[in-house]
């Protein structure tokens, strides 16, 4: 009994150890149909992502619903890329997004125009990217 | 019937009559055996799991009052540092809204990559 209730306590404690990383270990085929078409681009190497990555990408795809076209085809179009960087190269992405938010309205589109341009002479085609065609 | 019920009360006072009436030899006896009722009842109780494993790590710490002083400052740092690193964990997890704008933006991710 004394053994028994021993080996249980062990077993409490190991499950609630890992606990995070058994809520986290979702494979492709566990996602909804919706969390599936928003990270289509992503569907070969999903098993092979962090747990971390998952479940930020998961969280990322709550959002698609409500995504229009566009934004969608951009979505799928640098997900690839996006899942490549390293986890310090996402996170110094995420730090030069919010500090380019904070920068006034007219400098952040006349930032966007060079880019645009940038791109477009860098493509040698006018305006094939849905980041080029798609300017509000 | 309620005649023959006997309270809490009747039942009292009829043991310590009887009681009054034993001889000493007897009440030494009994007195005995309770004891050694008792004695086996204490053995035999088992404390509970999470309480044996406290008394275990009470007892690793020894039974100084400083060590024991020591054991719950260190109990209570854990605990800290455990909630501020979880809390962290869960602040930054939390980045879908700045994910889902760069990744349907205007602008190229290579421009906001090194």
């Amino acid at each position: 009994m004394y053994l028994i209730r021993r080996h249980l306590f062990a077993f409490s404690v190991a499950v609630f150890l890992f606990l995070p990383a058994i809520a986290g270990a979702q494979t492709w085929e566990d996602l909804t149909p919706v969390q599936q078409e928003a990270l289509a681009p992503l569907s070969k190497e999903w098993n092979t992502l962090r747990t971390l990555q998952k479940q930020r990408l998961i969280n990322m795809a709550k959002r698609y619903p409500q995504l229009n076209t566009v934004q969608k085809q951009r979505l799928h179009n640098r997900l690839e890329k996006w899942s490549k960087l390293t986890p310090e190269q996402r996170d110094r992405a995420r730090e030069k997004f919010q500090a380019f938010s904070k920068v006034p309205l007219a400098k952040r589109e006349q930032v966007k125009q060079m880019v645009r341009q940038q791109e477009a002479e860098k493509l040698n085609t006018p305006a094939s990217d849905p980041a080029i065609t798609d300017t509000p | 019937m309620k005649k023959n019920e006997l309270s809490h009360e009747n039942i009292k006072h009829l043991l310590n009559h009887s009681v009054a009436q034993l001889e000493r030899p007897t009440l030494t006896r009994l007195r005995h055996a309770r004891e050694q009722a008792m004695a086996r009842y204490t053995a035999r109780y088992v404390e509970p799991v999470f309480a044996r494993a406290g008394h275990a790590v009470w007892h690793a710490f020894g039974a100084q009052h400083k060590s024991r002083l020591w054991a719950t400052t260190l109990l209570l740092a854990i605990i800290l540092f455990s909630a501020t690193a979880y809390w962290n964990h869960i602040a930054k997890s939390d980045t879908a809204d700045v994910d889902i704008a760069i990744l349907t933006g205007d602008l190229p991710i290579h421009f906001y990559v090194d």
